[in-house]
Formats: C-alpha cells, sequence, structure tokens
C-alpha cells in the first residue's frame, strides 16, 4: 500500500462565473500506476469538470485552485509551455463524442502523425511505421489503406479507437477518458472498454474514467470515487464499494440498476435530479433526496472520513446505511 | 478477407463533380488562357485606328463590329480579358488572406477582441461599399493599383466576418478541445485544425467577391477611375460606347456580354464549391 501514487489531487475546486458557482468542490483522490479510477456521479456531478481541471481544459470563465502532483510537479500552476509537454505525451485525454473529437478535414493519418511530431523525435518513416502500429494496436484492421481514409469514413466505434490511437501517439501513463463509451452501442461499448484494459495491461498506463454507467465500472474499474454536487462522497476499492456501500448516494445508485441473476425486484431509483450549482442546498448537498438524513445532514457538511486504508465516505449516517445492506 | 464493396462506398469513392463546377471552372478556364494569351486569340491589335471601317456593324472580319476610331469590338473586349481578370484575383485575394488571418484570431480569441472587431465591422458596412470605395480612390487618385488598395481596404471585413462566426463554432467542437488535450499550441489549433474546417464559406464568397470585382472595376472603369483609357477593359469600353447606344449598340452591348459571361463563371464555380466542400461528418 505505499506504492507512490501516479496522479495525486488534492483539495481540486473549480468554480465558475467569478467564484458564484462551484462546479467541483474540495475534491481529493489518487490514482496509482496501472490502476483504473472510476469517476461516477449523475450529470452535472463534476465528473467531466474534475477531469478537465486536472488538464487545465476549461473556458477561461473557470478558475481552479488545488494541486494536481504528477510526476513530482504541480499541472496547476506549471507554465504553458511545460503544460503542452505533459498534455498528449504524458497524459492524453479521450472524449464522449467521437463523431466530434476527429477533425473532419484530416485524413487519420495526419492526426496521428500530429501528436506523434509534437512528442516524439521519430523521422517521416518511423512515424508512418509507428501510426501503423498504433493503428494495429486498437485493432483497426487494413491500418495501410485506413490511415488514408477521413474520420466520416469509420464507423463510431471506429472513431472512438482512431481517438484512442491518436491518444497513445505520445505513449502516455495516464489515460484521461470523459464518457468513452456513452456514444457508443453495446456491443461496441464492450470492446471498446475490453481495448482499453488491455492497453492499460500492456502498456501499463493508469486510467480514469468518467462515466455514469455502473456497469461499465464494475467491468473495468480498480477503485470507484462516487460525486456528488461536486464533492467526492464514497471511494473505495471496486468490490468494497459495491457489497457495502456506506453513502446513501451510493447505495441509492447501485439499487437503481438491474443485476442480472437475482430474484426479479422493484428498481429503487433517487426521488428527485441533483441540485443546480446556484441552489446546492445547506449541509449535505444529498440531504433533501436522501431516506437516511436527519439532523446534522441539513446543518453541517460531512467531510471524508476513512473506513479503512484506501475506502472513505462523506455520511452521518453510514451506519445505518451500512446496516441497510447493498441493495446489490 | 474479401473486400466488400457496397453501392454506397462505391459511390462516396467516385466523388461525382457538382454539374455547376464543372460549366463554371470550364467558363473561368477559357478566361484565364484568354487573360494570358489575348494576342494569340484576338484577330486584330486592340488599339490600331482604321479610319477605313469606323462604327462597323458585326461583319464576318468584325464579329462584333467596330467602335469610333475603327477599332474591332471583339479584340478589345478579348484584351480586356487580361485586364479584368487581374481586377478580379487581385482586388480580391489581398482581402480574402488578411480577412481569414484576422477572422481566425477573433474568433478563436472572442472577449474583447470580438467587440472590438465588431464595430469595425459596424462601422465600415455603414458606409455604402460602393461609395466608400470612390471616396479612397478619389483621395489616392485614380488608376488599378489605388483601387486594388481602396478595396482592399473596405473588403476584409466580409471575409473576416464569416471566418470569425464559422470559428466561434468549431471552437465549441471537441476536435478543439482534444486538440489542447494533445498539447498544441494555439497557433496549431487555430490553422491547422478550425481554419480547414471553417474557410469553406469564405472560399464560396470569395468566389462570389471575383464576379463582384469585375463590375466593379467595369464601374470604376465606366467613371474614369479605375483602368485609363485607351487600355481595352471592358467597363472603358462601355464608356466609349455609351454615345453611340442608339447607332452603334455593339460597342457597350459586347463588353456587357463579357461581363455577364464571366460573372456566370465564378458564381457556377462559387455553387459547385459550396456543394463539393461541404464537410463530411
Amino acid at each position: 500500500m505505499t506504492q507512490a501514487p501516479a496522479l495525486e489531487v488534492r483539495n481540486l475546486t473549480t468554480t465558475f462565473a467569478g467564484g458564484r458557482l462551484t462546479a467541483v468542490n474540495d475534491v481529493s483522490f489518487t490514482v496509482l500506476p496501472g490502476e483504473v479510477l472510476g469517476l461516477v456521479g449523475e450529470s452535472g456531478s463534476g465528473k467531466s469538470v474534475t477531469l478537465r481541471s486536472i488538464m487545465r481544459l476549461l473556458p477561461a470563465s473557470g478558475a481552479v485552485s488545488g494541486h494536481v502532483r504528477w510526476q513530482g510537479r504541480d499541472i496547476l500552476t506549471m507554465s504553458d509551455a511545460d503544460l503542452r509537454g505533459v498534455r498528449g505525451g504524458q497524459i492524453s485525454m479521450i472524449f464522449q463524442e467521437p463523431m466530434t473529437a476527429l477533425n473532419p478535414v484530416l485524413p487519420v493519418f495526419t492526426q496521428i502523425e500530429e501528436n506523434l511530431k509534437a512528442h516524439t523525435d521519430l523521422d517521416r518513416a518511423a512515424r508512418a511505421a509507428r501510426a501503423r502500429d498504433l493503428m494495429d494496436l486498437v485493432g483497426i484492421p487494413d491500418a495501410a489503406r485506413r490511415l488514408k481514409e477521413y474520420p466520416h469514413q469509420f464507423s463510431g466505434g471506429m472513431r472512438q479507437r482512431v481517438m484512442i490511437a491518436i491518444a497513445l501517439a505520445g505513449n502516455p501513463t495516464l489515460l484521461l477518458a470523459d464518457e468513452p463509451t456513452t456514444a457508443l452501442d453495446v456491443t461496441i461499448q464492450d470492446q471498446i472498454l475490453k481495448l482499453i484494459l488491455d492497453l492499460r495491461d500492456e502498456l501499463s498506463m493508469s486510467v480514469v474514467l468518467v462515466t455514469h454507467d455502473l456497469g461499465v465500472v464494475a467491468a473495468t474499474c480498480d477503485r470507484i470515487a462516487v460525486m456528488y454536487a461536486g464533492r467526492i462522497v464514497e471511494t473505495g476499492t471496486v468490490r468494497d464499494v459495491f457489497a457495502q456501500p456506506a453513502h446513501a448516494y451510493t447505495r441509492g445508485l447501485l439499487g437503481s440498476v438491474p443485476h442480472a441473476g437475482t430474484e426479479r425486484s422493484m428498481l429503487l431509483s433517487i426521488e428527485g435530479t441533483p441540485p443546480p450549482l446556484d441552489r446546492i442546498p445547506a449541509g449535505c448537498a444529498f440531504n433533501p433526496r436522501c431516506d437516511f438524513a436527519t439532523g446534522p445532514c441539513r446543518a453541517r457538511v460531512p467531510v471524508l472520513e476513512d473506513l479503512a486504508p484506501g475506502r472513505s465516505v462523506a455520511c452521518f449516517n453510514r451506519t445505518a446505511v451500512t446496516a441497510a445492506g447493498s441493495p446489490v | 478477407m474479401t473486400d466488400v464493396t457496397t453501392p454506397m462506398m462505391a459511390a462516396r469513392r467516385r466523388r461525382v463533380l457538382p454539374r455547376p463546377l464543372i460549366f463554371g471552372a470550364t467558363i473561368l478556364l477559357a478566361s484565364a488562357v484568354v487573360a494570358v494569351f489575348p494576342a494569340q486569340v484576338a484577330p486584330y491589335d486592340p488599339n490600331a485606328f482604321d479610319y477605313g471601317a469606323l462604327l462597323q456593324a458585326p461583319t464576318s472580319a468584325h464579329p462584333m463590329g467596330t467602335d469610333n476610331f475603327g477599332r474591332d469590338v471583339l479584340s478589345r473586349v478579348l484584351h480586356a480579358y487580361t485586364i479584368d481578370m487581374q481586377i478580379a484575383f487581385f482586388a480580391t485575394v489581398f482581402p480574402f488572406l488578411f480577412g481569414t488571418v484576422v477572422g481566425a484570431l477573433v474568433g478563436y480569441a472572442g472577449g474583447w477582441a470580438e467587440v472590438i472587431f465588431g464595430r469595425i465591422v459596424d462601422a465600415v458596412i455603414t458606409f455604402p461599399f460602393l461609395v466608400l470605395v470612390i471616396a479612397i480612390v478619389s483621395v489616392l487618385g485614380p488608376g488599378l493599383v489605388n483601387m486594388y488598395i481602396a478595396v482592399g481596404v473596405v473588403g476584409w471585413v466580409f471575409y473576416a466576418r464569416i471566418i470569425a462566426a464559422e470559428v466561434r463554432v468549431q471552437k465549441r467542437l471537441d476536435y478543439a478541445d482534444a486538440g489542447r488535450a494533445m498539447g498544441y499550441t494555439h497557433a496549431r489549433i487555430i490553422f491547422v485544425h478550425l481554419l480547414p474546417n471553417a474557410i469553406t464559406p469564405a472560399i464560396v464568397y470569395w468566389m462570389t467577391d471575383m464576379a463582384l470585382a469585375i463590375l466593379l472595376g467595369s464601374s470604376l472603369g465606366y467613371l474614369g477611375l479605375g483602368a485609363q483609357p485607351p487600355a481595352a477593359e471592358w467597363g472603358v469600353q462601355i464608356a466609349d460606347g455609351k454615345n453611340f447606344m442608339a447607332t452603334a449598340w455593339w460597342i457597350s452591348v459586347f463588353p456587357g456580354l463579357a461581363i455577364v459571361l464571366t460573372g456566370l463563371g465564378f458564381s457556377l464555380t462559387g455553387d459547385g464549391l459550396a456543394e463539393l466542400l461541404r464537410t463530411k461528418r
């Protein structure tokens, strides 16, 4: 357990509109080398903003504070030139919409080669060879021919593979994936996730996977961090959290997806919707929707407390939640 | 693995050229040939007086007739291609290039740059285009180069406005963010990624603008502010013929038709390019 983390995020806070809206609130987590961390939550819970804050990819109206430690340096304070070396080189990112994340007017080869030019010293011939290798690596057949084609000639799943090939060109040690399978149909989704896992093993990358799909988390992640209204409310290994959720929100999420192989039962749903950023309730942000809420929940914000090494939760009534058992 | 080709794939690969583009490009290509080799295609010297054949109606010797100095109208119309195609190109290429660069930068930067740019655009388009150009030419003095300057000073805002609007749309798409996530510089993202996706409407507008430039060049030539007589230029020729409209219509009508034909060539090419370059997603 004393392995040094690859990425360490400390007290990350992202605000918009001159500090009036807080999208990410005091978020801390670590990613170990070779680990897949799932960042989970409903739409608007701050998952994607967290990911973009790490890479400083926010619009001008966003302000980030805190620390993002990466190989002994803080990404949030490094110079733009250093940042360009990290982006796409050491840390790569893939996006939700493979339809719009590729430049439609450039052939795929040009787009892969561009990243190779930016982050490696390979010469022309070596770049061409490497581009073919990357296409093979991400499972696109007939690489030599397909490299000359344009994004519109690829299907959605194939485009996401191209996106991954571009992201891998700089030999990253951390891959940030922002809902990489949400726009794809289920069979393709499965292939892409398998591909990411294979690549993790092959290239010993760490992966941060943002998703709202708990099935994806169960199938791919080592650890999970559950976000609600900009805060992390529970973290732990996927096995522990799924077996014994300690936060009412996590329990609600787990109860709201159907499970194969168990007796048919009613799906539980969490009443209401996540609060908009300008109307986050006092106390625990989840309290208006929570079945376990008591007095303190409405008065104070619960802090993230360790239950065991690598397992923490921010809930006043965690014993009651734990006692209620897993809905899985 | 066998190569499977579906009809759709075949159609996609065949890339049929749009018909307007074929017609338009043919006209322009022919115009360009005449513009470069006018002496080879014209039957007479455009400035040679022939006092034995003044104001002759079209005959087989002079298919477009002769003017009041006995100059062959056909030869003058053909030689005018050299000047008028030059006007079409030089009056538009600098605004196109400058406007494109400014528009791309403004559209990407947004914020204050966009506000200031918006005011400049407003200031320019408040004046009628032709009036503004004539005002500038009258300050600088008549002649082609001054005309290019005048048109350039005014014309770039239209390109910049088109490009800025397109870049504003494109920069919100994921591939712009993806470029930043790959660690590319702003310049690289603007000019390698966003601009090629944003430039199509500006190219199409450029074609229309070249047709308008010919009209403008002819108008200024007609008013005596552009090409100077005795140069063979369509606007100058139409001006030459205006006193003879009732008796020798051919002096003015044939240069007019040449303007229409060339303008048609640019417009068709523009339409065709718009169809061809429409981005596929």
